[in-house]
């Protein structure tokens, strides 16, 4: 028997950091548009931050937004293109820091774009400062000492704050991984629930991918597997907070 | 065709959708609020509804529009000036990427939160760029709302020739009062753009990234035909004035009063009117040395409180060959009087006011 | 050139009443400008607009703003504040009912007291008192024609989509006509 290795059509290369999970959603996201029969049927607005260094894995239309606005300007678009594919595509910095009311509102409005929101907790193109999906205890370039919960916050919890808040009523929440075939294919099915109901019109989707970022957590690949399984998954459980009706 | 009474802020609204527009993305300001609230309605009426976003900041407006223009729309946001401030930043965003799209700017007075009363303290922001970087975007500065509807009728048609950002300067009187307009006919765009994102890849936002070489070429390239082509303005007996008024706006109507005025007293004076701000209408005061070069001074009268347009002004005056003061009065907010300017123009022939280039 | 200045309280309805004149001289071709106060003063519950036009087709209004007008219509006494902006020869048009009969005007002004809530209350008109004063205004300062000036609020009104209270405004306006 011979074994097949298709690669999605519209996938480049990238530049990332060896053992960065970006490059693993970036094929997911097009393993599944390519399935959907999307290929030439889909926008990225992509963020600011190690997103700008994904995105020549990304041979499709793209549009490359202000840091944290991606969100608007997917909303824009899909206004004016409501027959295409329009997702976000963002780190935890970009769309839950500065573009935390963008995202909000987007979600608020259950505007029909899809966001995909790759979490290492930490701000990695700058060099590894806190985000506000940082651990308590977490030591960054901006807390040292690690982060200080009660002078900093506690850590954001996106998928379920759109998924389970009087107001909101998004389509779609849900949280994945990217580190072991398991979690990897449980993402690619969110990826493709998420997908699919923007397809149909249903409104906001959201998933977000534990990602691990060995240059600025100063750790192994091995060691990034471990630290999300152990103390990232515990803060962040995996699984969909809101599945589609 | 019969004039029809309309508020200013409607009447511009009305005329974007005319001239084209098919998004808008805004918030909710005083004293440009009732675009909003005209084009909330409107659209729908329109079959736009989806068209529409009452957006959460005007932050996230400007990314709307930025991206609706990108995907092929016509795209307006309308605010006032603390409100385009904060779109700042994705107008920067827009004119790196050559997006077209048209932004109105009711103006009111004042730095920070400034005040409700009418102002054209916005000029040094809007017409040397605003947001961060190089660039311009072309701005219209209307004295009558027939010239507003006019002036954003032509927005997108200019905004698409040239890739470049359109800004219309309103003010807060201008939007507020009403005047006889005439609607020009709905349009759309002639043939299709060769650019833009439509999810099959084919186009692209085709404008040179980086920041090499080729990117700097095609922005100088874009404003070195805008500059010459773009210059537009009006001068109103000027032909053997001694003293030259130069105002944009409501302002340059209360200047016709006072050359009116002057002149039944024997005063040579007139008015030169900058109908676009950028690029600043240079040729005209070379059309203006070429016809009176006995000027003895200019005088920029600005809704603002130090004086903003002046310094154009005094370059565009030595530019073109005079070597002769330029004054400035910069009455604060709300339109000026009349008996104002008047005042200001004695105070200049007598010596008191001195020049300020 | 015409200029004139309707100020009074919100709610006495000086808005509409500046907005008419404006509309008749506009629907005659005249340039017109009918501009409000907003913002900040409509909020502190004063209102005011001027309405300046052409008195030939080819004249254009300059400035918009209150500069000398010929014409003030002062609906309450804080409104005389806008005597300031009054040619010294204009002409006043007080509510009788909320301005005190020994105001002290400036010389050369010429003063037209009317009870405008006594007549629009013999009409059982109240909210009629600004089309009361206007009749009033355009009959003795001839502004337009009677006939005209009914037909153009008429039509003003319509067009709002607000036409269904005609019959009662027409005759507020005529106990202005008839009133002066």
């Amino acid at each position: 028997m011979e074994i097949v290795k298709k690669t999605p059509a519209k996938l480049g290369t990238h530049d990332l950091c060896p053992g960065c999970g970006h490059g693993i959603v970036i094929r997911l996201i097009e393993e599944v548009i390519e399935e959907l029969g999307q290929e030439n049927n889909q926008i990225v607005i992509a963020g600011v931050g190690c997103v700008c260094t994904a995105t020549p894995a990304m041979r499709f239309d793209r549009f490359q937004a202000a840091h944290g606005r991606a969100a608007a300007t997917a909303e824009g678009v899909k206004r004016v293109r409501p027959d295409v594919l329009v997702f976000a595509y963002q780190g935890d910095g970009d769309a839950y820091t500065i573009g935390i009311a963008e995202s909000l509102n987007a979600a608020y409005r259950n505007e029909n774009i899809t966001q995909f929101v790759i979490n290492n907790v930490n701000f990695g193109m700058t060099g590894g400062q806190m985000s506000w999906t940082t651990l308590p205890g977490q030591k960054t370039m901006t807390s040292v000492s690690g982060r200080n919960a009660e002078l900093t916050g506690l850590p954001f919890h996106f998928p379920e704050m759109v998924a389970g808040s009087k107001g909101f009523h998004v389509a779609y929440a849900a949280r994945g991984a990217v580190i072991d075939a398991k979690t990897i294919n449980q993402t690619k099915r969110m990826i493709r629930s998420a997908l699919e109901a923007q397809l149909n019109g249903e409104g906001f989707s959201v998933v977000e991918i534990l990602s691990p970022c060995p240059t600025n957590w100063h750790m192994s690949p091995k060691q990034c597997r471990e630290q999300i399984t152990g103390p990232i998954i515990a803060e962040y459980p995996l699984g969909e907070f809101k599945t589609r009706d | 065709m019969a004039k029809e009474l309309l508020k200013g802020n409607v009447a511009v609204a009305e005329a974007a959708l005319r001239g084209g527009c098919d998004f808008f993305a805004g918030y909710p300001i005083t004293p440009s609020t009732e675009t909003l609230e005209y084009l909330s309605h409107r659209m729908p009426e329109l079959g736009m509804e989806t068209r529409f976003v009452q957006s959460e900041n005007e932050i996230a407006a400007m990314n709307m529009v930025m991206g609706a223009a990108s995907a092929g729309a016509r795209a307006l946001t309308a605010s006032s000036g603390p409100g385009i401030s904060l779109k700042a930043e994705g107008m920067s965003y827009a004119a790196h990427y050559a997006i077209p799209y048209v932004v109105l700017n009711v103006q009111r007075w004042g730095t920070g939160l400034g005040s409700l009363k009418s102002g054209q303290a916005d000029y040094y922001r809007d017409c040397k760029g605003g947001g961060h970087g190089d660039y311009h975007n072309v701005v219209f500065a209307p004295n009558s709302i027939q010239e507003m509807v006019d002036d954003i009728y032509e927005a997108w048609d200019i905004a698409e020739k040239y890739r470049v950002g359109v800004t219309i300067f309103s003010e807060a009187v201008l939007g507020q009062m009403m005047e006889g307009v005439e609607m020009p006919p709905f349009k759309k765009r002639e043939g299709d753009l060769d650019w833009g994102i439509d999810g099959t890849g084919s186009k692209g936002m085709k404008y040179p990234g980086g920041d090499g070489q080729e990117y700097i070429d095609f922005e100088l390239s874009k404003y070195e035909r805008i500059i010459p082509e773009m210059q537009r303005w009006e001068q109103y007996r000027t032909e053997d004035a001694d003293y030259v008024f130069v105002a944009f706006g409501l302002p340059s109507r209360v200047c016709v009063d006072a050359v009116d005025k002057l002149r039944g007293s024997g005063e040579k004076v007139g008015l030169f009117r900058p109908k676009i701000l950028w690029p600043f209408p240079h040729k005209g005061f070379e059309e203006l040395y070429r016809m009176n070069p006995h000027v003895k001074g200019f005088i920029s009268v600005e809704m603002n409180d130090m004086g903003q347009m002046v310094d154009d002004v005094a370059l565009g005056a030595k530019r073109a060959g005079y070597c002769v003061p330029t004054y400035c009065y910069p009455c604060g907010g709300g339109v000026p009087r009349v008996k104002m300017v008047l005042a200001k123009y004695n105070e200049i022939i007598t010596g008191e006011l001195k020049e300020m280039y | 050139m015409k200029e004139i200045i309707f100020a009074g309280f919100g709610g006495q309805g000086v808005l509409t009443g500046g907005l008419i004149l404006a509309y008749a001289a506009s629907t005659k071709g005249l340039n017109a400008v009918w501009l409000p106060s907003y913002g900040p003063t409509m909020r502190g519950g004063k209102a005011n607009c001027t309405v300046k036009y052409g008195e030939t087709e080819e004249e254009k209004v300059g400035s918009p703003a209150m500069e000398e007008a010929d014409i003030l219509i002062a609906m309450n006494e804080p409104s005389l504040d806008y005597l300031e902006f009054c040619r010294p020869d204009c002409h006043v048009f007080v509510n009788a009912n909320a301005v005190s009969a020994d105001y002290s005007y400036p010389p050369g002004v010429t003063v037209t007291r009317l009870d405008v809530v006594e007549l629009a209350d013999q009409i059982h008109n109240v909210k009629g008192q600004n089309l009361v004063m206007l009749g009033a205004v355009i009959k003795k300062m001839g502004l337009f024609d009677e006939a005209y000036a009914e037909q153009a609020m008429c039509k003003m009104f319509a067009d709002k989509g607000k036409g269904s209270f005609n019959e009662a405004n027409v005759l507020a306006m005529r106990t202005g006509f008839n009133a002066v």
